[in-house]
């Protein structure tokens, strides 16, 4: 099923808020308002976007690192997004977070992130077979970059997630390195997705750049997973436009590179996209305005929350009704 | 504790592990259990024996070999409403899942904020049982005293079996349940209905007032003996059973203390990074003043378990060693 325009201009909205929300933690970077560690999602935005629009509120999403716009796809708090790089009170994680976002809500499906890369595999595979065996409909989207595909934990997921036919999408971004280390000196082949034929799960290699390519692959993998047919493999081909984190002098890969990166930049085609339906340069101008007026006012919001203090340190180890 | 008013029956620690899943399978539809082999087979140790057909293969199910898969599969099923029983076939296989114990269940709630639980329980024989060999009969609960989001328990009787497994499957944090493999067949007591033991809160099966001796799963009973030999010198010795590492019920320990001025900490596993170290660091920093003597260590020979079962007695403290080291401590009492 394509996208529909409104569908398109969400997309668009989403990934200018993703845009955005970068520059302003590289300005609180910048600016010293908080010491934040971030590893940016630039040039991936198509991925989180599209995928996040093939699923309801109630599917269950592990994203990655380099998760901003998926997060935001998946409708997370613009204020508590913000405020947990600042590392504020008022952020997701009540002020323990900056950077590697663990940001979760249940009544969006938002249920958080492993620190060690391919660390989700099982977490995911885990939260598909609790859905199958509470009997309900949840499916589970988990987004990771391909260099964790390399983790044992990949293969004992996907063994068992194709044996129990486990209602789950994994969605591969393949931006080309692991960490600093090109694809094919880290990985014995070109393709992530043909690991699925070891396994027996579909799997479908699309443009990740293109952000109507993702939503189509994973509307057509929710439909399988939502019907009892088990678990696919998605790899997304993709490009990091920044380095694997703020900082990283990115000395492994030419400016060219980086430069070519640019050209492909998901948002210019979903511009492109929306004009070719009769939308103008104007609209998108509009829209752009009013996202940066709401990630303006959820900064400024998020910047006013105190930090912590050493009281939050002990906070939240145990559960409310267990904790001593 | 809660629950019956019937006379207790006589049970094997195994059976009252088995009657605790039961119950707790037909008492909330959201508990399942997975791991290697507890479907028909019915679990190496025999624990989940006809379980898969009383509850069905949805519910009670055996796993691939893949433990980090267990374990973190586990994490994501409680995450998202589940309460899983996963089985580890033996406790040494928590240092192959250690990402998933450690970062993953222990951490989840912490690092995302507080928000989410994880009622997960990792139940794991751990122990030396006839000629399982160095990867096969380890006791590890000291890797978990820094583990602050897991609670970590280990019952020692049969009783406790039944009431701390329900305990753990009905809490909201990860517990991960150490079951002592030469205990399965030990026989109790067990009281019949609800039967619940809360978690972190330590047994004293024997009161005493000369020495404390602190003793984790297998070396209760066998602190018990040498209490027993002890008692025949006019000796009393308290015996106190803590159930676990975490929660640590810490006072139960100090206020004994307070009274008989020795403290023994007898466990199973190596005695070097044991569990008696950390326990003992926090009882001299607490109650140095109420210390007549040294508190001394009585634990597991600094070795791994050899394959040889004849060598096997040879590694871990039996009742003469408790009660040697209670003479010594005692003969080193000041005045």
């Amino acid at each position: 099923m394509p996208m529909t325009e409104d569908q398109l201009l969400k997309a668009y909205r989403i990934m200018e808020r993703s845009i955005l929300v970068e520059q302003a933690i590289l300005r609180f970077i910048e600016d010293g308002s908080s010491r934040v560690l971030l590893h940016s999602g630039r040039g991936q935005e198509a991925i989180g976007t599209g995928a996040c629009a093939a699923l309801r509120d109630d599917d269950m999403l592990f994203y990655s690192h380099r998760g901003v716009t998926q997060l935001l796809a998946k409708g997370v708090d613009l204020e508590a997004l913000l405020g947990d790089f600042l590392g504020r009170v008022g952020g997701a994680t009540g002020g323990l977070g900056a950077g590697i976002v663990h940001a979760v809500d249940a009544s969006k499906g938002l249920m958080g992130s492993s620190g060690t890369l391919g660390g989700g595999f099982v977490m995911s595979a885990g939260a598909a077979l609790g859905a199958q065996r509470l009997g309900d409909d949840r499916v589970t989207l988990h987004i990771f970059g391909e260099g964790s595909a390399n983790r044992g934990t990949f293969h004992e997921s996907a063994n068992a997630a194709a044996l129990w036919k486990l209602p789950m999408i994994w969605l591969c971004e393949n931006n080309g390195y692991s960490v600093s280390v090109p694809h094919r000196e880290a990985t014995s082949v070109e393709d992530v997705a043909d690991r699925a034929k070891a396994y027996g799960m579909p799997s479908k290699i699309i443009d990740g750049q293109d952000v109507e390519a993702v939503h189509d692959a994973v509307a057509e993998a929710v439909e399988r997973a939502r019907g009892g047919g088990g678990p696919t493999l998605i790899e997304a081909k993709t490009l990091r436009i920044r380095g694997h984190y703020e900082g990283d002098p990115q000395t492994y890969r030419s400016k060219d590179e980086i430069a070519q990166a640019r050209l492909k930049d998901p948002q210019k085609l979903v511009a492109e996209r929306l004009i070719s339906r009769g939308r103008t340069e104007a609209d998108l101008a509009d829209l752009r305005a009013a996202e940066l007026a709401l990630v303006e006012a959820a900064a400024a919001r998020a910047l006013v929350s105190p930090k912590p203090g050493a009281e939050r340190l002990y906070e939240g180890l145990l559960a409310p009704r267990s904790a001593a | 504790m809660s629950g019956s008013d019937e006379a207790p029956r006589i049970l094997s620690y195994r059976a009252a592990l088995r009657e605790a899943l039961i119950e707790e399978l037909e008492r909330d539809p959201t508990v399942f259990v997975m791991g290697q082999d507890v479907g028909p087979f019915g679990g190496v140790f025999g624990v989940t024996k006809g379980l898969t057909e009383m509850f069905g293969k949805s519910r009670v199910f055996d796993t691939p070999i893949s433990e980090n898969l267990i374990v973190g599969g586990g994490v994501g099923a409680a995450l998202a409403g589940a309460r899983p029983v996963v089985e580890l076939q033996y406790a040494d296989f928590a240092l192959i899942a250690m990402d998933e114990i450690l970062n993953k269940a222990a951490k989840w709630r912490y690092m995302h904020g507080g928000g989410q639980s994880v009622p997960l329980v990792i139940r794991a024989p751990e122990g030396i049982l006839g000629g399982l060999g160095p990867e096969h009969s380890q006791s590890l609960a000291q890797y978990f005293w820094g583990a602050f989001g897991l609670k970590v328990a280990m019952p020692a009787t049969p009783a406790d079996a039944k009431g701390m497994l329900k305990a753990a499957i009905r809490d909201d944090d990860p517990v991960l349940f150490l079951e002592n493999k030469s205990l399965y067949n030990r026989r109790g007591p067990v009281p019949t209905g609800d039967y619940v033991t809360p978690l972190g809160v330590a047994a004293t099966p024997r009161r005493g007032k000369d020495v404390t001796i602190v003793a984790w799963s297998r070396m209760v009973s066998v602190s018990l003996q040498a209490a027993e030999t002890l008692a025949a010198e006019g000796i009393e010795a308290e015996v106190i059973d803590p159930r676990g590492v975490r929660p640590l019920d810490l006072n139960a320990i100090l206020e004994s203390i307070d009274r008989t001025g020795h403290l023994i900490v007898v466990h199973e596993g190596p005695v070097t990074g044991g569990l008696a170290g950390e326990l003992i660091a926090q009882v001299v920093e607490k109650r140095f003043n109420s210390l007549k003597a040294a508190p001394v260590r009585v634990a597991g020979l600094d070795a791994y378990v050899p394959q040889n079962i004849e060598l096997e007695p040879l590694l871990t403290p039996d009742a003469n060693a408790v009660v040697e080291a209670v003479r010594r401590t005692l003969a080193r009492q000041p005045g």
